[in-house]
């Protein structure tokens, strides 16, 4: 049977099922697109909320970078508008202040992280791709569903408001250290702090809903070890997002607290804010916020870290055109990492006295959790190995991530081992190795993803030539844009600064005669340079944009349901796939990447396929 | 399109989606409510020592909580059973006995045990020497009475010797339950530095009349004279024109509230406007949550309330007078008091309002509309009463926990 009359039977099929659909329960616009319960839309609403916030993201960094570069100018095309939006006390002739800058900078952290890369890494692709892929025919409970999708987007919705309310939105960055962020007199942080409750809510529902879909939907015959690398790592996702949220929340509430009631859980006694008396009780500890936020956020890294290494294993697999090698040491080595992520948290914290005794068990937690993650690494380098690689978008990107992550990981050691993060600590270093594990790592398999998906979702593929410039273009800028921060932070230039650290380094005409602490020439002009990448970065994300909803009606269309001949169970479903997913019965037979199997007839062989 | 096992468990794991569901709810309940509970022993451990309360909560109201909530997950698991044989009647019996006991939990929290608080005050004073008058006046009759007899505290002066003893007696008690080396140093230094506090009832206070006076207005400020002159007229009836041009004094010896909303009102009407207290008048109230802002406020160089009359504890009926000026900070027993008093009020509050969307969603099983299940399929909405079940169960194990950590301990 050709592959085009396949793809015409099971549109054909897909017309029927749709038909009877219809017949049975008549759905209006508003339950198809905008309050489904589809695992699918919710997915794809999820992608298009973090995509968007994403770039809505790159955007405010683009706009701190200028202010680091060219401190106290007018800030070029957004200067006026930001005036005129946000009032001129916040950015008198278009020039950006510190507390603009200091908005911006919590925000970018904010949306980055819990509106950007946790939706599209974790919440689209998890929605849209797990449930196909272990031949469910939705999530285990799809109006919990919904019902976390709306939750996130209200919580985005408070975020995105409290940039207009007076003073600004959160200003003490997306760590939101207490006591600055409890004692700063405008609202931002409250709407901050409400807008996570929401965006933690949001989680838990879904968090709960992927569990209970991989536990109990798995479709006849999909053993644990027969799911595919990515569903595991959701799994694994999941339970860290369902375990390591609460603390924080249960912080976002004590913090609330604080700032509502007057309390003063993270405020000391005999704090002075401003040479005045603060008139609270006292008693409360500084530390407890930084454990209870920790206790979230560094599990959160692994939330970031591992949807984006499932997808790129997925796609290696796919494009090697043979088996990921080393499936078992990549399952168990993800489920330690899951274990492992919740008791490395106050590596964080060297800088707050803490102790020894503390630090040294952190440190030791924080190198024993670099061997799986430096286990999955290689084994998909290996699986590189004699592979007949085929170079299409999604496969540069992947490919792409395995350098990137591992500059971003190997950089960590340096900031586990407490002696050289004292000197490193809140530096511009760790700003590029974070960035190096989260922007080229998830941020470039998310791509990856988009591009690999993209014909199941609509049925074209997105453009190849606009693909690669995309991809080039995004690769170059980011390393031009990060590789200098290590030299910057190594050089001593401090984060959080709104002038790029001009005045902190004493390197300016009035202090012509210190020279002890001030930073290089060379270093503070790597400002203008790494500006200059981000906004050329920006540019490079415009094809991507056109090219996204271009191809959606333009495309070249597939011919076939299967259109990378992958073997794992989403290519079974019509495309797209309508509600209820497979229109056939679904069974599995086999391990998740039979590629290149000696003595089959095309070198890949579905899971579906029955055994002769 | 059929979800499987929303009703049957699936055999190999054993489960039916919505168990598996709720289990990994509650393990993120458990992590919710075991960060607070971490943080509450790490607030107690780094507390200084006196500033812990123990013991201040009513035990018995406490238990008497404790044992509705147990048998209230006693009485969901007989619903339950009901249901499991078929008996719809038995079901409702034993739900309303477990809804009923959940309001009376809220009503006891909410109507009594809170609101009794936010009527109890601590006051710390600026001064030591003030601190052991007041103490004196308040305490001497009582200390001198139940120090009869005992002449194992025959330390001290003659004045001030017996009522230290006493007042050492409530602090020990307070905060930390039985007397020790530890108790000792740390009452001693409290009462020398003066950082102790009395606490009490507010009975009565001295509230100020307020004057308030034009003193000017202007023209730029981009109201029409007019419009100020409207503005004005709702605050007297003297002419307004002439008023906006000399000043002078609008209706005299008014209240706070009414002497701000005109400063406000004038002000954006461009008036420049003066207060000024000419007076006070005694009030006869238990106010509820005063913060210290609400009592030393100034007001044109005097206090918006001029002295406080408090009723202290184990004698009320000695009332002392505290001048505002001798006020350093007064708070309720709300959640500003004091570290053990905002955890105490977060956890339960948060467990409160987890009792609360309980009682809504059994609410919700009881009326036709969650009814409807029981008549479309039995067993789901058995199962359903047995997710429930579970999330009730984990509810009063909270307060399990709840109960000695901040009652008892």
């Amino acid at each position: 049977m050709s592959a085009t009359s396949e793809a015409a039977k099971t549109a054909e099929a897909t017309e029927e099922q749709h038909d009877e659909h219809h017949e049975h329960h008549e759905q209006s616009f508003w339950r198809t697109y905008i309050f489904s319960t589809d695992h699918k839309v919710i997915g794809m609403q999820y992608g298009f909320c973090g995509l968007a916030f994403l770039f809505f993201g790159l955007c405010l960094i683009a706009t701190m970078r200028w202010s680091m570069a060219y401190e106290g100018q007018a800030v070029p095309f957004v200067g006026p508008l930001l005036e005129a939006m946000l009032g001129n006390n916040v950015a008198p002739g278009g020039v950006m202040s510190a507390e603009l800058y200091n908005v911006f900078g919590a925000m970018h952290g904010t949306i980055m992280v819990f509106m950007g890369i946790v939706p599209a890494a974790f919440a689209a692709f998890g929605n849209y791709v797990v449930p196909l892929q272990i031949g469910a025919v939705d999530m285990a409970f799809p109006r919990v569903n919904m019902a976390s999708f709306w939750a996130f987007f209200f919580g985005c919705v408070i975020m995105m408001v409290s940039f207009f309310i007076p003073g600004g939105a959160a200003q003490a960055g997306w760590t939101s250290y207490s006591p600055l962020a409890s004692v700063i007199p405008t609202d931002g942080q409250t709407y901050w702090l409400i807008g996570m409750i929401m965006l933690i809510t949001s989680s838990l529902l879904g968090a709960v809903n992927f569990i209970a879909t991989i536990v109990n939907l798995r479709a006849p015959g999909m053993t644990w070890l027969r799911m595919p690398f990515f569903v595991w790592a959701q799994f694994i996702t999941a339970f860290l997002l369902l375990l390591a949220f609460p603390p924080l929340e249960a912080a976002g509430i004590l913090q609330l607290m604080d700032r509502v009631l007057e309390t003063s859980f993270f405020l000391p006694t005999g704090l002075v804010v401003g040479g005045q008396d603060v008139d609270v009780s006292g008693g409360g500890s500084p530390l407890l916020w930084q454990h209870l936020f920790w206790f979230l956020a560094h599990p959160e890294v692994y939330v970031l870290v591992l949807p984006g290494m499932g997808i790129v294993a997925e796609i290696i697999a796919n494009n090697t055109r043979k088996p990921l090698w080393g499936y078992k040491y990549l399952v168990g080595s993800i489920v330690v990492l899951g274990f492992l992520a919740f008791i490395v948290w106050a590596h964080h914290m060297y800088m707050t006295g803490m102790g020894t005794v503390i630090s040294a068990f952190f440190q030791t937690t924080t190198l024993i959790i670099s061997i799986p993650s430096i286990i999955i690494l290689t084994c998909l380098f290996i699986s590189l190995w004699g592979g007949s690689i085929r170079f299409n978008t999604p496969m540069l990107f992947a490919l792409a991530f395995l350098p990137m992550f591992g500059i971003g990981g190997l950089t960590g050691l340096p900031l586990g081992f407490n002696f050289s993060d004292v000197a490193l600590h809140d530096s511009y270093y760790v700003i590029a190795h974070f960035h190096y594990v989260v922007a080229p790592g998830t941020i470039f398999a998310i791509f990856a993803g988009v591009y690999y998906w993209f014909p199941k979702m609509t049925g074209r593929k997105m453009s190849e030539r606009w693909g690669r410039v995309h991809f080039w273009a995004s690769l170059i800028f980011m390393n031009l844009i990060f590789m200098p921060m290590f030299a910057q932070g190594m050089a001593g230039m401090s984060r959080r600064m709104s002038d790029g650290g001009a005045t902190y380094s004493l390197a300016n005409p009035d202090n012509a005669d210190i020279t002890v602490g001030a930073l290089g020439d060379t270093i503070m002009g790597l400002n203008v340079s790494i500006s200059a990448a981000a906004w050329a970065m920006l540019i490079a994300q415009l094809p991507f944009i056109i090219n996204l909803f271009w191809s959606v009606k333009h495309g070249e269309k597939v011919e076939s349901d299967n259109p990378w001949q992958a073997t794992t169970l989403e290519w079974e479903t019509p495309t797209p796939p309508p509600h209820g997913n497979f229109i056939k019965e679904i069974k599995v037979y086999r391990d998740p990447y039979e590629y290149s199997v000696p003595g089959a007839k095309e070198d890949f062989t579905p899971q579906a396929q029955p055994a002769k | 399109m059929e979800i499987p096992y929303t009703v049957k468990p699936r055999p190999d794991t054993g489960l039916y989606n919505g168990k598996l569901g709720i289990w990994l709810f509650l393990a993120s309940e458990v992590m919710l409510f075991g960060a607070l509970f971490s943080s509450y022993v790490l607030l107690r451990v780094g507390a200084e020592p006196g500033t812990w309360s123990m013991g201040l909560m009513d035990i018995k109201v406490g238990a008497g909580n404790t044992m509705v909530l147990i048998a209230s997950s006693m009485f969901i698991v007989l619903a339950w059973a009901e249901l499991k044989q078929g008996n719809l009647a038995g079901y409702k019996k034993w739900k309303w006995a477990t809804i009923a006991c959940a309001v009376v939990f809220l009503c006891v929290k909410w109507s009594y045990e809170w609101p009794s608080k936010f009527k109890h005050y601590d006051v710390w004073l600026n001064s030591a020497t003030v601190l052991h008058e007041k103490f004196e006046k308040g305490y001497h009759e009582t200390a001198s009475h139940s120090e009869d007899g005992d002449d194992e505290h025959g330390h001290g002066d003659a004045a001030g010797g017996d009522v230290e003893k006493y007042v050492e007696g409530i602090y020990t008690t307070r905060f930390f339950k039985e007397s020790s080396e530890a108790s000792k140093t740390a009452f001693k230094k409290a009462w020398d530095n003066g950082t102790l506090a009395l606490s009490g009832h507010i009975n009565a206070y001295e509230e100020a009349r307020i004057d308030v006076r034009i003193t000017g207005w202007k023209a730029d400020a981009g109201v029409s004279e007019a419009d100020a002159d409207k503005a004005l007229a709702k605050f007297s009836d003297a002419d307004a024109a002439e008023l906006r041009q000399n000043g002078g004094s609008l209706p005299e010896k008014t209240d706070y509230d009414s002497a701000k909303r005109a400063e406000y009102a004038l002000g954006q009407a461009g008036f420049t406007v003066a207060l000024s207290v000419v007076g006070y008048e005694r009030v006869e109230a238990h106010p509820w949550v005063w913060r210290t802002k609400r009592v030393t406020e100034d007001i044109g160089g005097k206090p918006r309330v001029r002295s406080i009359e408090l009723g202290l504890d184990h004698s009320h009926h000695h009332v002392i007078t505290l001048d505002a000026g001798d006020i350093k900070r007064l708070s309720a027993y709300e959640p500003k008091h004091s570290t053990f008093f905002g955890i105490y009020y977060t956890i339960t509050g948060l467990h409160a309002a987890h009792v609360f969307g309980g009682i809504l969603i059994m609410l919700y099983n009881m009326l036709p509309i969650g009814l409807a299940l029981w008549h479309k399929d039995r067993e789901q909405y058995t199962n359903r009463i047995e997710t429930f079940g579970l999330f009730w169960h984990f509810v009063d194990l909270v307060w399990i926990f709840l109960f000695p950590i901040l009652y008892i301990l």
